[in-house]
């Protein structure tokens, strides 16, 4: 077959030589299909409405967490302010304990924990304007 | 094939809710001719089967930056072209661009199953195969599907006067491989 008879039986040339049966492409589409993530599914997974029987139940372990969570609030409490009175040095209070101003200035710098003189100075009423 | 409205199809694949649907669509419409313009290059079933598949996964996951500048099949068999150089170039282990590497070896296609030809087609495909892949495909558009050359050239993004060179070396190469055989 010479470069002339592949022009030449361009008009009696045969087709490609190869088949393929119409099943192979029947399935084809199917086959590719299974593999593309079908990304509808995911979104109803994450949007569908909850029952209302799963509603209830949700609602019956709120209430529960819940109630739990305070129970165990003020337990931790309880015992943090039981701790606190027995170990703790008696806290002065804003009454006629202090002898002095100076020793209830100083008790609320403490208690503030502010160090900035301003502040103190202030309470000391020597304030410099 | 049926034909579909290529525009209509764009704009489904780019809305997420008719994405699926509208690929389902394209597949169906395009992988017939896909498939064959794969085999030029492959000239082997599995191989083409498997390159088919990859391509239209390829296409699903880069769906979203497609512009719609060209068109839809031409996007799909640029995919398609790259997939199956990759192919032959994994199965090769190749590291080099040289079109060269990527001839296929002349093989018997009458063992083949898929192969429906004479022993003279026969010869014309192991002549075929010693093309380089792209020469190779042209030159079967060109010489089996009857494309004109700027059908062609649209779709490979070659210009037809190179295409027209192209198909003539491969005429060339085909002719000396044929004459040496026999």
């Amino acid at each position: 077959m010479s470069t002339q008879d592949i022009r030449i039986s361009d008009k009696t040339k045969k087709p490609y030589p190869f088949k393929v049966s119409d099943e192979y492409f029947d399935n084809l589409t199917a086959r590719i299909m299974e593999q593309i993530p079908d990304e509808s599914v995911n979104k109803n997974e994450t949007f569908a409405p909850i029952a209302n029987e799963s509603r209830k139940s949700i609602r019956w372990w709120l209430k529960g967490a819940s109630i739990a969570a305070s129970l165990i609030l003020i337990a931790t409490v309880s015992i943090r302010l039981i701790d606190t009175k027995e170990t703790a040095e008696p806290q002065p209070t804003a009454s006629n304990e202090y002898v002095t101003d100076d020793e209830y200035n100083e008790a609320l710098m403490t208690y503030s924990m502010a160090d900035n003189f301003d502040v103190y100075y202030y309470l000391e009423g020597d304030t410099e304007e | 094939m049926a034909k579909i409205d290529e525009q209509d199809i764009i704009l489904r694949l780019k809305n997420p809710s008719t994405r699926r649907r509208a690929f389902e669509v394209m597949v169906n419409a395009y992988s017939r001719r896909l498939y064959w313009h794969i085999h030029h290059i492959l000239q082997n079933h599995d191989d083409t089967d498997d390159v088919l598949q990859n391509t239209f996964l390829k296409a699903w996951n880069a769906i979203e930056h497609f512009k719609g500048e060209s068109a839809l099949y031409t996007w799909l068999y640029r995919i398609a072209q790259n997939e199956a150089i990759t192919y032959i170039k994994q199965r090769r282990n190749i590291d080099s661009l040289d079109d060269e590497d990527f001839i296929l070896t002349p093989t018997s296609f009458i063992a083949d199953d898929h192969f429906d030809g004479d022993q003279a087609q026969e010869t014309l495909m192991q002549a075929i195969s010693t093309l380089p892949p792209k020469q190779r495909q042209v030159f079967c558009m060109k010489y089996f599907e009857e494309q004109k050359y700027e059908d062609i050239s649209n779709l490979v993004g070659t210009s037809i006067g190179a295409l027209k060179a192209s198909y003539h070396i491969a005429v060339e190469k085909i002719t000396k491989f044929i004459k040496q055989k026999e």
